[in-house]
Formats: C-alpha cells, structure tokens, sequence
C-alpha cells in the first residue's frame, strides 16, 4: 500500500544573504534559478493538500526573498494546511509579520548561527546577529508559535549553554538545537565542522541538565550527531512515507538531500501531476519500505525503526544509496564515518557559501 | 495546569479534521493522532471551559464514570500543557 504523504517542504528559492558554511543546500546552486511562479506553487499546495498533507514547512535558501510568500502562506491556510516559515529572520520587519500572520501563518522558526555576535557574523558571513535578536523580540510577542533555532558545529558547540540561556532570556517556548547534517555545502566543509567527541559528550550533558530544569517552560529538541552513534537516525521516517521536498525549480525529492544521489532521476512538478511522482516514481519508490534492504538491514529488527537509515549518507560515504548508512556500527562502509569522525582535531579551513 | 482558569490551545495549535474521520492535533513541526475520546475532550477547549467544565462534560456526554474520565483527561491534558500544547 502507498503510504500517505504528511508533510511537504517548500524550498521556494535556494537564495540567500547569509553563507553559512554548514548549509545543506547544494553546492550547484545555479541548477535551481527557474524558479516556479507563484501559479505553480500554488497548484503545488493544492495538489499536496488533495494527496493528504496536513503540514507545508516553506524554506529556501530564504524564503521571505521570495514577494509572494504571503500569498503562498494565504494559498496553503485555504488548504486547510498548517503553515511553518523556516527562516533566518533579517527581513521579517512588522509590515511582512502582519502580512504573514494575516494569511494564516501558524508558526515560525527562526535560526541563530551563536549566542553572541563575533561569532554568529563571522558563521553567517555578515553582520545579522544584532538584527535576529530584534527580530526574535518581535515575533515571540505576536499570536504565532516561535522556535529558535541553533545549528551546532564545531564552532559553536561549546556555547551550547549561552544559546539556552539565551532561549531562556527571550522566554522562547520551543527551542531546536541540531547537530549539523552533512549534506550540500555542509558535507563539502564536513572536515571542518565536524565536532571533536568531547564537544558531543559535554552537549549531552548540558541538555539532559537543561530539560529537567526548564520543564514546562520550553522544550529542547537535540538532533544528534549521528556521526557519534552506534545506530543510523530513521531520516524521513522512512523514504517516501510520510515527508516530501520540492525544490525551488519543481523538482520533487523524497529527502531535502536527496539531489545528491546521482543514480536516481528525480520528476518536476512542471511535468507530472505530484501524487503520481509519490505513489509511483521510481525516485520514490526505489527505498521504500524495507523490500529494497540489503544485509545487514534486511534481517535487522531495527529496520523498521531506523529504516536503513540515510540514503544520501550512504550515497555520500558508501557510493551506493541501496546501501547501509554508513553511519550504522554495523555498515561494512563505517569506517568512512570512523575516519571522518575520529580525524575532527584538525584545523581546516571553512569554505563560505555562495549567496 | 491550572484547573479552575478557562483552558485554551497553545499557541500553533489546531485541531484538524480529517476527510477519513481521524482528528489530529498539529503542532509546530509535528502531528499528534488522537484517539476518539482525546479528540472529544480537546473539541471543548475553547478559551473559556475550565478543566471542571470538560470533566462535566465528557461524563455528561459519553456515560463514564466521573473518577476514569478525571483521571484520564487530567493524565492527558498535564502532557499537553507541559509541552505547551495548551495555556
């Protein structure tokens, strides 16, 4: 049976004006310029609406570089879709706050590159943080649902605690801390970012400590790095059973990383109707469900709790994305995340993204 | 949670109906599946019902026992509000 899509996540325009050197936005960027108008976006919510999908997230790039984001949002709220707005937050003044809530915005995650400004410019590439914290101000004041959101790299991982104080300070009610993914321009600077284990270990620490005391007041959701497991994390869910991504050119992937698997051709919403591309694609279709494992998923009794794990990872580290995540202790290919891991002492340098 | 102030969803929250009949409780980046007696119970919170008048009401309307219903909402209601769910 062809489960049903819950979840879709616009990338409305891989523009940004930030470089953060651990965006998983790829790396050929200039691939993605045809962007769809507004008309096609549109037929996208309703498609997606019709197929099952209860919750759009609209993200980029930067989405509110796109004008007729409020119209989208607007489009979707009509579709009785929830509506999420992941955003870096420095063009979201009071007039696009308004529009935005008036379509029916239903909540907004804002992202920080640190707690304090040296650090948080030099990740972004320019001065924002300053602005973000204006920002972050206004939004938790309105009638919409904020997270603040921290992507943790090396860098910053040791001011783990001041982005909780920070949280804390600006009364945010849900705050998301993840462990960078190495996928797009993050996987190119992967040496770079990768945190050193005494980094990981402290930060599980300073969470476990943090959630007991602000119970009730905020919740903290930690990605870990997979990278430190002994187990894959379950991506998507599951490929193709719940979440789908369409890109800023229509091109429409079962994981936000997925364009990096060469071997697979992945369909345009410009070119086939959306529930044909989930329901019967061979881009998704090819690792759905747990038919397509290999040993030693396939006999597994957490295949069907982590799902064989990430197919771009085994793709990136493996070369086959029908293999294992090389991330799983029990790949033949771990060693690849071993390696990659283990070498995370040395000093490399970062490479900024493109705007 | 306070039992006698008027209970409302927190804020990002809603109630959705779906075409097949099964009733979700979206939150920020998440879905909950409610089983019939959740969903019942979280159609009355309105902003201005307390947890009493929920109680009161669930019983009224669905015949069971006072103590198993309290018990049961007050359990499912404390998860939610501590999660933000509700105010």
């Amino acid at each position: 049976m062809i489960p049903r899509p819950l979840s879709l996540l616009c990338e409305l325009t891989y523009r940004c004006n930030l470089q953060c050197p651990y965006c998983y936005n790829p790396v050929r960027l200039r691939d993605y310029a045809d962007e769809l108008s507004t008309p096609q976006w549109e037929s996208v919510l309703a498609q997606a609406a019709d197929a099952g999908v209860v919750q759009v997230h609209f993200s980029g790039g930067e989405p509110t570089l796109r004008r007729d984001l409020p119209e989208l949002v607007s489009a979707a709220s009509r579709q009785e879709l929830y509506t999420n707005l992941i955003t870096q937050g420095t063009f979201l003044d009071d007039l696009l706050l308004d529009r935005l809530l008036a379509a029916g915005l239903d909540h907004v995650q804002i992202s920080i590159q640190a707690p304090e400004a040296e650090v948080a410019d030099r990740i972004a590439g320019t001065v924002v943080h300053e602005k973000k914290l204006e920002v972050l101000e206004r939004v938790r004041r309105r009638d919409v649902a904020l997270t603040l959101n921290c992507v943790l790299h090396r860098f910053n991982h040791d001011a783990l605690e001041k982005v909780i104080a920070l949280a804390e300070r600006l009364e945010i009610r849900r705050l998301e801390l993840a462990n960078v993914q190495f996928y797009g321009w993050a996987y190119r600077n992967r040496a770079a970012l990768m945190p050193t284990r005494e980094q990981v270990y402290h930060a599980e620490a300073v969470v476990i400590a943090a959630r007991e005391r602000l119970t009730g007041r905020m919740e903290i959701v930690y990605v870990r790095p997979d990278y430190f497991d002994d187990f894959p994390k379950p991506c998507m869910n599951g490929w193709g059973r719940e979440f789908m991504t369409v890109t800023p050119n229509g091109q429409v992937l079962p994981c936000p990383a997925a364009a990096a698997i060469e071997t697979l051709k992945f369909e345009n919403v410009r070119d086939r109707p959306l529930a044909e591309i989930w329901g019967e694609s061979e881009s998704f279709t090819r690792y759905r469900g747990t038919q397509w494992m290999p040993e030693p998923c396939r006999s597994c009794e957490r295949r069907e709790i982590d799902w064989g794990g990430c197919r771009c990872q085994a793709y990136l580290l493996a070369g086959d994305a029908g293999l294992t995540d090389p991330a799983c202790s029990l790949s033949p290919a771990h060693d690849a995340v071993v390696s990659l891991r283990d070498g995370s002492s040395q000093e490399v340098a970062l490479v900024a993204r493109r705007a | 949670m306070n039992r006698e102030a008027p209970l409302a969803l927190g804020k990002g929250v809603k109630l959705r109906h779906d075409r097949d009949g099964s009733v979700m409780l979206l939150v920020p980046e998440g879905a909950l599946m409610l089983n019939a007696s959740a969903a019942a119970a979280l159609e009355l919170v309105d902003g201005q019902r307390t947890f009493d008048d929920i109680v009161g009401l669930v019983v009224e309307r669905f015949e069971v026992a006072a103590e198993i219903a309290r018990a049961e909402l007050d359990e499912l209601f404390a998860r939610l509000a501590e999660r933000g769910f509700l105010r």
